[in-house]
């Protein structure tokens, strides 16, 4: 009986042990995992300050500036060109006014297609013929 | 003795425990002090001196942090700090930092220090070779070879296999923007020392400190440092003023505007400047900031301050009239009108003629101490302190007689920031509340708790008026910034500049203030040169209406859709209510 006993302490103690030493070295591996993760995040923070510094510096006033001096045909902006929504008209009511001008004018029948496709029926071509 | 007795205690041992489960429990945890006392008392001793070594290794560990080696901590107060980004009122970047690498050595480490040098000098040959053998000759455990090395260069020495050379990270201050908001940032040394500008003020705030209590502090943990300068504003003004300071062959220029209800500054401009990235000449004398370093006698641009302080007082009012018919004399000086009119104006016209006699008498009207008084009410005679670690104090006359009150009421005799005249005007204009400006963002709440109330708010809308009507009048000098659309009010100013003690004649310095819109402030610009000529399309003149009032009409012009001022070409309704009530020179 108290062999037994003892022999269960013992195993315990073992089991115990090695499992503590599991996690110890799961611990272990999981503190080098964050610190690898650190250092990888602080890698793409420094990155990320870099492309940020240099988006700004591409996108600086005055190198867009001169960019658009040489490569673009624009002109000043005008005061008189500045409007805000709200001086914008309202949408009109919505009408068809090409059909109101081709019933005035009785042409608002169905078109007749030409029967025969001889040359003189087709729409004229922009290409000079061939000779 | 104890072998034998042993066995008769396990015999007796065996015989009791027999009774119960629970004995045999008792039995295994029983000490026996009863008779091995002395080698229990030892294990104790042991296990004590043990757990206290362990408690002690514990302690040890958890004060000294696993990270402070050697090097570290001689490194920590090596390298340059992190610094928190400065970003501008809409969050565009003007400052960050970035990493780079930096050399650094171990003099007591490096075997063979001549072979050293002469690799090192090999691979980075802008190194001084003398300079280098005698850092690596001291006794010190750390020194730098080169801070900032490209990438490339980094691999060259690593593959150079130096023992005692290694790299350490930094942090590199860059300016994307370059020149654009030079004078207000201000720069950082290459340890990250805020040197001038807001940089400085950063460092004042505490930084530094942090850093010097060896606190590790990476940029991700500071907050960036929001201004209120708008870069697109900033950038369009500079741009401006550049043209202008070409156009006109000026020697500098410079240019701010604020918003009058909150005080922030939205542009600041001061040319020459200098590349904060490579600040090798932003020491030189010509390249201050003139607006809060200078002082200038800001000329006819006081008469505001002048007229103000007049209606303001209740001894004038907007219909008072003043006799110009002739010069003022004063003792063996007559002051004079540079656009003469020689008969009696009311307020408007003496604001709008530009008189000197009209604005020296309303001066005059109020007194010596009453002028007094009231600049120093308005900010005027003391020194002003923003964020901007740079300022200058005005120069007031020494001892103040009414001669110097009647030259100071049109701008001469008492040099002061332009900054300090911009925040006045800010004050005339928008109900009569001096705020102080600021180079951080903060709203109008903020701004109006720390507001002085300095003048009623009827002279204000005077001020408005008159400032409206120098700009609407034909007989006006301020017509050239009087963009269509944004209702502009402003005043010029032509100081005549001190050379050798004397008031020259052909050397002049010109302001304009302006004021957009008029009915209902929202921003001040300020333009001054320093020596315009006089060119091809000015008729011989370099006063300011030529000068500084079309080249700030050019910014008003470029600026005002960027700062959100909607265009009206129908002039409102009743812009000034009290002044055409009171029926005021000009309303009719």
């Amino acid at each position: 009986m108290k062999r037994l006993l003892h022999f269960i302490a013992i195993t315990a103690l073992i089991a115990s042990a090695g499992y503590a030493y599991s996690i110890k070295y799961e611990t272990l591996f999981y503190v080098e995992q964050v610190a690898k993760l650190k250092s990888k995040v602080q890698r793409e923070r420094d990155a990320l300050a870099v492309l940020q510094a240099e988006w700004q510096f591409l996108d600086r006033p005055d190198r867009l500036q001169a960019a658009a001096d040489e490569h673009l045909d624009l002109q000043q902006m005008k005061i008189q060109q500045l409007a805000r929504l709200s001086d914008l008209p309202n949408r009109p009511s919505r009408e068809d006014e090409i059909g109101r001008k081709l019933e005035a004018l009785g042409l608002l029948e169905p078109t007749a297609t030409p029967k025969d496709k001889t040359s003189d029926a087709r729409t004229p071509s922009t290409q000079t013929p061939k000779r | 003795m104890p072998l034998t007795s042993q066995p008769v205690h396990d015999l007796q041992q065996k015989r009791a425990p027999r009774l119960s489960i629970l004995g045999h429990l008792r039995e295994l945890f029983r000490m026996r002090v009863d008779k091995s006392t002395a080698r229990v008392g030892l294990a104790a001793i042991c296990f004590a001196g043990l757990f206290c070594v362990i408690g002690g290794r514990l302690i040890y560990l958890a004060v000294t942090s696993d990270t402070s080696s050697e090097m570290r901590r001689v490194t920590s107060s090596e390298i340059s700090a992190a610094r928190p980004d400065i970003v501008d009122r809409n969050g565009e970047i003007l400052a960050t930092d970035v990493k780079m690498v930096s050399v650094f050595a171990e003099p007591r480490n490096i075997i063979d220090k001549d072979e050293a040098v002469e690799l090192l000098t090999a691979v980075l040959p802008d190194l001084d070779a003398s300079d280098l053998r005698n850092k690596l000759g001291t006794k010190k455990g750390f020194v730098w070879v080169k801070r900032e090395i490209t990438p490339r260069q980094q691999a060259e020495v690593h593959r150079l296999g130096i023992p005692g050379v290694g790299f350490l990270p930094e942090n590199k201050r860059i300016y994307p923007n370059a020149e654009a908001a030079a004078h207000v940032l201000g720069f950082a040394n290459v340890d990250n020392v805020g040197i001038a500008g807001i940089e400085k003020y950063i460092d004042s705030q505490g930084l530094q400190d942090l850093n010097g209590a060896g606190f590790n502090i990476t940029s991700a943990d500071l907050k960036p440092v929001e201004l209120s300068i708008d870069l697109r504003v900033q950038h369009a003004l500079r741009d401006e003023l550049q043209k202008g300071m070409a156009k006109f062959k000026a020697k500098a220029v410079a240019g701010a505007i604020m918003d009058v209800n909150t005080g922030e500054m939205i542009a600041l401009v001061s040319l020459p400047d200098y590349d904060p990235n490579n600040p090798v000449d932003a020491l030189a004398d010509d390249r201050i900031n003139r607006i809060n370093v200078g002082v200038f006698e800001m000329g006819s641009t006081f008469k505001a301050l002048t007229t103000a302080m007049a209606l303001d007082s209740g001894k004038f009012n907007i219909n008072s009239s003043l006799d110009a018919r002739a010069g003022l004399r004063y003792g063996k000086f007559t002051i004079g009108d540079y656009h003469a009119t020689h008969r009696v104006l009311t307020v408007p016209e003496v604001f709008i003629h530009s008189s000197n006699i009209g604005t020296a008498r309303m001066a005059l009207g109020i007194g010596v101490e009453g002028h007094k008084a009231f600049l120093r009410k308005m900010g005027q005679l003391t020194r002003l302190t923003t964020e901007l670690p740079e300022n200058a104090e005005p120069i007031v006359p020494g001892r103040w007689g009414e001669l110097n009150t009647v030259t100071i009421a049109f701008g001469h005799g008492l040099a002061v920031a332009p900054l300090q005249a911009l925040m006045a005007v800010g004050a005339l204009t928008n109900g009569g509340n001096l705020i102080k400006p600021t180079f951080l963002k903060r709203d109008a709440a903020t701004a109006l708790a720390t507001a002085v109330p300095v003048i009623k708010p009827e002279t204000s809308e005077a001020m408005r008026y008159v400032l409206r009507l120098n700009a609407s009048n034909p007989a006006g000098s301020a017509s050239a910034a009087a963009i269509a659309g944004f209702f502009v009010g402003g005043k010029t100013g032509t100081a005549e500049k001190v050379i050798h003690g004397r008031y020259s004649k052909n050397k002049n310095l010109t302001t304009f203030t302006a004021v957009l819109p008029a009915d209902k402030p929202k921003y001040v610009f300020l333009t001054i040169m320093d020596e315009p000529q006089a060119i091809s399309g000015t008729y011989g003149f370099s006063t300011a209406g030529w000068n500084a009032g079309p080249v700030t009409g050019d910014v008003i012009e470029r600026v005002a859709p960027l700062l959100g001022v909607p265009p009206r070409f129908e002039p409102p309704a009743q812009p000034f209510p009290l002044m055409s009530r009171l029926g005021a020179w000009g309303t009719r």
